[in-house]
């Protein structure tokens, strides 16, 4: 059964369309990822589907319940992070716990067992307020508000941004334990290598769903040769690639250049060879990669938006 | 109602933290009424004045004695005769000239209508007309005294009836417990529920299935609690220190106050409901509720003297049937069912402007 099923819903805001007609379906027990750059739309859908606002147009049911009629029904059994920080900072941390599990009708004892793996990493800082807390423990305990009352279904909009590379891992690993409890989660995120971390995503570009699928099936349909290669001057080489007569997609990726090119890798590679040294650049390391979800990403987008 | 406990809990919490704002909205009320009171009194002492007596009877000189013994007046000059007066008020700089008419005692004792003459110096309107005032009651007193009754031998200002010695503190203190009532209930309610709308919290409560009526409730109360607070330090310290006279009953004051405090609270609601941010929310009181209460409510400007436009413009802010209802119960010893008809509308503005915040503020946008 589809815990959530979204049916081509548009929100504007004003003159600007942020999302414009997205459908989906999200299954019992998966985490699905919403994957996109900033300004892409996913608050917007988080916050329609927390029944926070409502959509110009479309349907969509949350755990069997109609958006628009038993949105009162939904709120009881979903947990919510929203993507900037929406606790009281001059609460400590475990003054928050408490008043939010009143607020859901719960209390910290009754559902323990849900947040404990969290709240042993929190223990030690209960009585700091909850502004003076790191950007990973202030997530961490977000989450375990969002957690309390035990929902069936969470939505975690941007639980990492903003979080040091160890707490995000950490993050991950304690929404591996959610998934275990038989929560269905909903995530969004900007961070790429995120992605692969979730059981399906949907890339999410202006708007508009551009692909849902699981990460190795994005993966395995990446149509171009994707290539990388290293060079001390990378600003030198991204003037010169502008001028490339090549068919392809460059961009740079950490301290790489990759390129996508659509023909053959075989008959391709000499030909770039020949331009780089035409150019005068100096490059090492150049070789024929396979595609992570951040080259797919590029890849989808750029063949929609030419 | 576990989670009323916990949101009326959770709101002291924050107020008791942000010790800065506590302690003003304590200290500010008490401030207020002092500065009020002492520093910016329209109380004027030793006048300087000239008297002139040409009756010089017994009664003539106990008028005199009356009105050099009040305190109010210093009486630097005693002309001979009239022309004698405009000297005194270029050269010895005189505020106010009595002139007491002669066969003052005899026409006193015949019961005849005595005028006596008052020349002010009118280059400052309040002050003249203050001091006329004084005079007017040092008369009623000294008749009083005279004949025991009232009757006056010049006539009397009758909107000065319920305040004879024109006490300037007890018209301020009504309106600046209106003004720190709105401080404390309308602005800090209107900040600390746009406060939860700018962190994003509040979207946490609409989400939790939570009665909103509670949320709301559970943030205004510790503010109605503080403004109770300061408005009953107000009142006694003008009762200990400036010796306020509280002629009703004590009770139905604080009802009036207390059905005050709930319609500021809701225009402090309805405003946040309207905002989402607390720079908004303290603007818009500021400009739209706490200025027109203070110009408009009567406390510093008379409403009969304003244009018909503001005069009309008045009734919409709660400030004017407050400042009424309780003058009525200090000053004139009204009782409830003289003043019912203003509580009636302030709780009906409580609960209109209450009722329409609640939905808005459950409504998804």
């Amino acid at each position: 059964m589809a815990v959530i099923s979204v049916h081509d819903i548009i929100k504007s805001y004003g003159h600007i369309r942020a999302l414009k007609g997205v459908s989906f379906d999200v299954e019992e027990g998966e985490v699905f990822g919403v994957v996109g750059p900033d300004g892409a739309g996913k608050s917007t859908l988080f916050n329609i589907l927390t029944t926070l606002l409502l959509p110009d147009s479309g349907t969509a049911t949350v755990l069997g319940r109609d958006l628009f009629k038993e949105y009162l029904e939904i709120r009881k059994n979903i947990g919510y992070l929203p993507g900037t920080f929406s606790l009281y900072p001059d609460l400590t941390v475990e003054e928050n716990l408490i008043f939010f599990a009143t607020m859901y009708q719960s209390s910290i004892r009754e559902n323990m067992s849900i947040i404990k793996p969290i709240w042993q990493q929190l223990m030690p800082f209960k009585k700091r307020p909850a502004g003076k807390l790191s950007g990973g423990m202030k997530q961490k305990l977000a989450l375990c508000c969002a957690l309390i009352h035990k929902p069936t279904l969470l939505f975690l909009d941007e639980p990492t941004t903003g979080v040091d590379p160890v707490s995000r891992k950490e993050f991950w690993e304690i929404l591996g334990t959610i998934k275990t409890q038989g929560i269905t989660v909903v995530v969004s995120t900007p961070y790429m290598d995120e992605a692969t971390l979730c059981d399906r995503i949907a890339l999410l570009q202006e708007g508009t769903f551009i692909r849902m699928d699981t990460p190795p099936n994005i993966i395995s349909s990446f149509k171009g040769e994707l290539v990388t290669l290293r060079t001390d001057d990378i600003f030198k080489l991204l003037r010169k690639m502008a001028d490339c007569p090549l068919n392809c997609t460059f961009y740079p990726y950490g301290e790489n250049l990759h390129v996508i090119f659509y023909d053959p890798i075989a008959t391709i590679l000499p030909q770039f060879e020949e331009f780089l040294q035409q150019n005068d650049i100096a490059y090492d390391n150049l070789m024929q990669i396979s595609p992570t979800i951040e080259d797919c990403f590029i890849e989808i987008a750029g063949s929609t938006h030419p | 109602m576990k989670e009323l406990q916990q949101i009326l809990k959770k709101e002291f919490t924050h107020i008791f933290r942000d010790r800065i704002t506590l302690f003003l909205v304590l200290a500010i009320p008490i401030m207020l009424v002092l500065l009020f009171g002492f520093t910016i009194s329209t109380d004027i002492h030793h006048a300087t004045i000239s008297v002139l007596d040409l009756s010089n009877d017994s009664q003539s000189k106990a008028l005199v004695e009356k009105i050099t013994a009040s305190g109010y007046f210093e009486v630097v000059s005693y002309p001979k005769s009239e022309s004698e007066i405009g000297n005194d008020f270029r050269d010895k700089n005189i505020k106010l000239a009595i002139i007491i008419p002669n066969e003052f005692e005899e026409q006193l004792t015949n019961e005849k209508f005595v005028t006596i003459q008052i020349i002010s110096d009118v280059s400052d309107m309040n002050v003249a007309s203050i001091l006329n005032n004084y005079v007017k009651a040092i008369l009623i007193d000294f008749t009083n005294d005279y004949n025991g009754t009232a009757t006056m031998p010049i006539e009397l200002c009758t909107q000065m009836m319920y305040n004879p010695e024109a006490n300037s503190v007890y018209m301020f203190v009504p309106g600046i417990i209106t003004l720190i009532m709105i401080i404390v209930t309308a602005l800090m309610s209107s900040i600390t529920l746009a406060r939860e709308v700018e962190t994003g919290t509040m979207r946490m409560l609409l989400i939790a299935p939570v009665n909103k009526a509670w949320v709301v409730v559970g943030k205004v109360i510790p503010y109605m609690i503080l403004s109770f607070i300061s408005t009953i330090t107000i009142i006694v310290i003008s009762v200990l220190v400036f010796k306020m006279p509280i002629k009703g009953s004590v009770w139905l004051l604080l009802a009036v106050c207390i059905v005050f405090m709930l319609t500021s609270a809701s225009f402090g609601t309805a405003i946040s409901s309207l905002v989402k941010t607390q720079i908004d929310a303290m603007m818009i009181t500021m400009m739209g509720l706490f200025l027109p209460t203070a110009l408009l409510s009567g406390f510093l400007f008379p409403i009969d003297n304003m244009p018909y436009f503001f005069q009309i413009l008045a009734n919409i802010f709660p400030g004017k049937w407050f400042i009424i209802a309780i003058k009525d119960v200090m000053l004139k010893g009204s009782g409830f069912f003289d003043i019912w008809l203003y509580m009636l509308i302030l709780f009906l503005m409580a609960a209109v402007l209450m009722t329409l915040s609640l939905i808005r503020l459950d409504k998804r946008r």
